[in-house]
């Protein structure tokens, strides 16, 4: 009896092994062959995809950085999608928690409205919002000479935290929710007022979940293309848009080991960033369980 | 006294992220379903009010409802999957003692940070016909293998697409399991060990009620993912095809709106897609509501 | 150097506005960056600059220009020129046609080629200006302006063909006759890139079964025309066709898979695909089998004395209304069929603009002649699209690739349509359409 139970435990984490391991390799392989893609020559993407490349033709990276203009558009995507953060977890973070922590009136109003927004999608209102700005932009013309909220990098910052804020509202409150209400009580006692509360005790409790939506809203912003293409008409672009110009011509001979070096080099910064929190992600993800 | 110094605290809190909220999203959207009830290529000033005519003509559009049939599809096939193997392993890597746990998890979750361009351009690879990586497997294994066209079946196809958004999913689901998973105290484990239950049923008695909440939440997370994601990937990876068998919501919606010169047609799709998710999420909540367990 | 001074120049002058010359004209010209590139851009923007002082070409020309433009166009910033042609991804050019917001240009056909004496009519090879893409109202008025010509056809590898080898097939029962011949061979008798590609071919088909006669009732949605005999005839052949279609063709018939469609020619594993002159250079970095050599043939003919058939496909430019330099835009538009243009053109990019003698500018040791000259070897040419017509919710007729007429043949490669259920099905989009143009 007991040797038999043995085996099988055995054998249950052998199978168990066998699931992990592919499913790592399911992605390390696709992972390592995009960074192979990267370093070929152009000729060699006729063949078997899946064959190693013949050499390291790194050409392809400058060229990615000279046809996307990376070089130019960098520091935008940087700008953009900094800017954009520091809004969305300024705006939200105080949102999420009196949604979480406190009762007043319209409580469950507001709640109802931010959730119904996570079913809004940005594809469909894009259109809607340029018109908007558009309308804003004609009256500042008349004001003060010219328009201000199309081609700027600010308001196209401004936008990504608007669209984002439902999803970063919600995982928010349901971390904050989680937390004791003791730790607000002993604050009170201390006669910290609400705002010290919530910035010198709350805050701090929700570093994990505050990284998690770091990082998710990161690699939104960072990938964004149909508000960042719509948002800035002019030569004022984001390095999705410039990527672009590595996509095959119409009619054209295709640059395929530029394409994916500019892909990866786009990918680099969201790698890295991942590394770094991902410690956190775990505690940060906290949804649903509600308990005190 | 305190008690407004309170609700001045509250709506401080609330008024920007109401306000960012209202200019940019339910303005929109509220213009969406106006523009709905339009007739307007999307370009010119020439716009004529139809009323629900729009509407009318979805319901008798057939590769709406192919749309239509492809998304329920999705959402289906990939939250049940990707919900079993994601809580599967979550429950695994936090439970079971697994030599390199950390590097399990932080592998699992990669897929969700890549860009969805290169996640296309992955499973073009993988299921190209000839030299796609799983043919080839397939006809190391088998001689004579007779090519599975992936993309080139109409009956395959969208279950292709959702094996790539599976594949995507998975480490993030995971994640989300795992952080409910880990504090669930263990000494519930304990005691259901010293009644002899085994790790099966330790996970149908314990982990899994009490984790429901979190699943729930979830679900909505499934729904709504489901349809920009599916959207994302068949854009790159098939265009909506082959003749229309791989198309989803949103890649009709932008069909329509812009080559099809009928915005206002695409506009009332828009609506279509955000009232059933809305209603579907709030149906599928209703009805997976359990007494919540305390522990 | 000096382009890169001009350009830096031209930089310059963009950013800092019409400012700094109080009475400069500024010609915007936008379109689409294509396999031409842009550097002939640059330099017929540079020549028309030299001959108008004081006049600024602004280029935009980018790969994603429906995208760009969408926006603009909305909040009613126009450029002048606009270089994006029918059925290009994105559907913008399509769209202003629909909604009739481009100007009728007719009068520009009378003005003069800059420094030629002739006028720009005279100039343009007999026949592009007559066709329902570049007149899409069909009221004899032209709208859209035809540049960068290209003959498009069935290309194969030349090295397979010849004596002792294939014999390349003359009617439609000889292609099919090789077909089982090859298929014995182990290869393939066709493929294509995408079905957006079946454009050209099923207008020339159109034209070679039923001759021009039925392709104008066709491209004006009579239905008569479609459900009639010969329409029959085009959808069975294209039928037919699709049992020698290259098992992998659909599972590559995509944006991210066409160019592994092309390779099977390259490979011999396929002996035709539908394609265009531009087909070659696509594919100048793939390795191909040893001896390969690109051939190019019209389509075939019904019978020994009937007609073979190369459908023409060209690109178009056009002045949208509410463009604030129009008469300068016609100036430019009329330059680029001067000599010295088409020059430019060719010499930067290969592309061949259709005006008289235009193919004479190719030398003959240039492999592109072959193609040009295949109108003087017997095959005739066939041009045009379908007429403008209102939009219908739903009903996506012909636009590249993913709609009903030519969407639909994946699916009947796969078997899982009939030919009749397709015919069907166009007959019955090609109706709603044109009770909308009824009703207008």
């Amino acid at each position: 009896m007991n040797k038999r139970s043995c085996i099988r435990q055995r054998l249950s984490k052998i199978v168990i092994y066998i699931a992990l391991i592919s499913l790592a390799i399911s992605i390390l392989v696709p992972l390592f062959w995009v960074f192979t893609a990267s370093i070929k020559e152009n000729s060699e993407f006729y063949g078997n995809p899946w064959s190693l490349p013949k050499g390291f033709h790194w050409q392809n990276f400058v060229d990615a950085i000279q046809r996307a203009k990376m070089g130019e558009y960098f520091l935008n995507s940087v700008l953009v999608t900094f800017l954009a953060l520091a809004i969305l977890i300024l705006v939200s973070v105080p949102a999420a928690y009196v949604l979480a922590r406190h009762d007043f009136k319209g409580k469950k109003l507001f709640n109802i409205l931010f959730m119904g927004g996570l079913f809004i999608n940005v594809n469909y209102i894009v259109v809607p919002i340029f018109l908007m700005l558009l309308g804003w932009n004609r009256t500042a013309m008349g004001l003060i000479g010219r328009g201000i909220f199309l081609d700027n990098l600010f308001v196209l910052a401004v936008v990504y935290a608007a669209t984002n804020l439902p999803f970063t509202i919600y995982l928010l409150s349901n971390f904050f929710r989680t937390l004791s209400k003791s730790f607000e009580e002993a604050a009170s006692i201390d006669g910290a007022g609400y705002f010290r509360t919530m910035i010198s005790v709350m805050v701090p409790m929700a570093k994990p979940s505050i990284i998690t939506v770091i990082l998710f809203n990161f690699l939104a912003f960072w990938n964004e293309y149909i508000l960042a293409l719509t948002l800035l008409p002019g030569t004022n672009k984001t390095l999705p848009v410039g990527l672009v110009n590595l996509n095959q011509a119409q009619r054209g001979a295709a640059r395929y080991g530029q394409l994916y070096a500019g892909l990866v080099i786009v990918m680099l910064p969201t790698l890295f960033l991942y590394v770094l929190v991902q410690r956190k992600l775990t505690q940060g993800m906290t949804i649903g369980g509600v308990k005190e | 006294m305190k008690h407004k110094g309170l609700n001045l605290f509250i709506y401080t809190c609330l008024a920007p992220a109401v306000v960012l909220f209202s200019v940019f999203m339910i303005y929109p959207t509220l213009s969406v379903f106006r523009m709905s009830l339009y007739k307007w290529g999307g370009l010119s000033a020439k716009r004529t009010f139809v009323g629900f005519d729009n509407f009318k003509t979805l319901m008798g559009d057939r590769l709406f409802l192919k749309a239509f049939q492809n998304t329920i599809l999705v959402i289906t096939i990939v939250t049940i999957v990707t919900l079993t193997i994601a809580i599967l392993f979550a429950y695994i890597l936090v439970r079971e003692k697994i030599k390199g746990q950390n590097f399990f998890r932080i592998i699992f979750y990669i897929p969700n940070i890549l860009s969805i361009v290169v996640i296309s351009a992955i499973f073009s690879a993988i299921y190209a016909p000839s030299e796609g990586l799983i043919n080839g497997l397939f006809r190391m294994l088998i001689p004579n293998w007779e090519n599975i066209q992936f993309l080139g079946n109409q009956n395959i196809v969208m279950y292709s697409v959702i094996g790539a958004m599976i594949w995507q999913a998975i480490g993030y689901y995971m994640v989300i399991y795992m952080a409910s998973i880990s504090s669930i105290p263990l000494h519930l484990y304990e005691a259901a060990e010293i009644e002899g239950a085994n790790r099966i049923r330790q996970f149908f008695d314990i982990t899994l009620p009490l984790v429901w909440d979190t699943v729930r939440t979830t679900l909505t997370f499934f729904i709504i993912s489901s349809i920009n994601i599916s959207f994302l990937i068949t854009t790159v990876l098939t265009g909506g095809g082959p003749n229309g068998a791989s198309e989803v919501f949103l890649g009709y919606l932008y069909k329509q709106a812009y080559t099809n010169a009928s915005y206002g047609y695409g506009m009332a799709i828009g609506v279509v897609v955000f009232l059933f998710s809305f209603l579907l999420a709030a149906i599928v909540n209703r009805i997976t509501k359990r007494e919540v367990l305390q522990y | 150097m000096r382009k890169g001074l001009t350009m830096l120049l031209l930089v310059l002058v963009i950013a800092f506005g019409s400012g700094f010359v109080a009475n400069a004209k500024v010609l915007k010209i936008a379109g689409l960056e294509g396999g031409w590139g842009t550097a002939h851009w640059e330099e017929l923007a540079e020549r028309f600059e030299a001959a108008h002082p004081g006049v600024t070409v602004e280029l935009t020309i980018e790969r994603n220009i429906a995208d760009v433009l969408r926006p603009q166009i909305i909040a009613g910033m126009y450029p002048d020129v606009i270089y994006l042609s029918v059925n290009a991804v994105g559907g913008l050019t399509d769209t202003l046609i629909k909604e009739e917001v481009i100007l009728d240009i007719t009068d520009f056909l009378d003005m003069e080629v800059p420094g030629e004496g002739v006028k720009v009519r005279d100039k343009i090879i007999p026949g592009f200006t007559d066709t329902l893409i570049t007149n899409p109202y069909g009221d004899g008025k032209t709208y859209l302006a035809p540049l960068f010509y290209s003959p498009c056809g069935l290309f194969y590898n030349a090295d397979l063909f010849g004596e002792g080898k294939y014999a390349l097939p003359q009617t439609w029962e000889e292609f099919f006759a090789l077909g089982e011949t090859a298929k014995d061979d182990g290869i393939a008798l066709f493929t294509y890139p995408t079905a957006g590609y079946f454009d050209a071919f099923f207008y020339a088909l159109l034209n070679v079964v039923g001759g021009p006669e039925l392709f104008n009732r066709a491209m004006n949605y009579d239905v008569e025309a479609w459900s009639s005999p010969e329409a029959t005839r085009v959808f069975e052949l294209v039928g037919d066709l699709a049992q020698y279609v290259h098992v992998d063709t659909v599972a590559q018939a995509n944006a991210a898979g066409f160019t592994r469609n092309q390779q099977l020619i390259l490979d011999n594993k396929a002996l035709f695909i539908p394609n265009g002159t531009w087909l070659p250079n696509e594919m100048a970095d793939a390795p191909r089998a040893p001896g390969f050599e690109w051939g190019f043939t019209a389509l075939p003919k019904l019978t020994d004395d009937g007609d073979a058939y190369s459908y023409t496909f060209f690109e178009q430019m056009y002045i949208p209304e509410g463009a604030k330099e129009v008469e300068l835009a016609k100036e430019f538009m009329a330059f680029m069929y001067s000599d010295e243009a088409a020059e430019i053109i060719y010499a930067n990019c290969g592309a061949v603009q259709p005006i008289v003698g235009g193919s004479d500018l190719l030398p003959n040791d240039d492999a592109n002649k072959l193609y040009y000259t295949i109108y003087d070897t017997g095959a005739k040419a066939a041009m045009g699209g379908f007429a403008a017509a209102p939009p219908v919710p739903g009903v996506v007729l012909a636009a590249g690739g993913e709609d009903i007429l030519f969407g639909t043949v994946n699916s009947v490669v796969n078997g899982d349509t009939t030919v009749a259920q397709w015919q069907m099905d166009v007959i019955e989009a090609v109706g709603k359409i044109k009770a909308a143009m009824d009703a207008q």
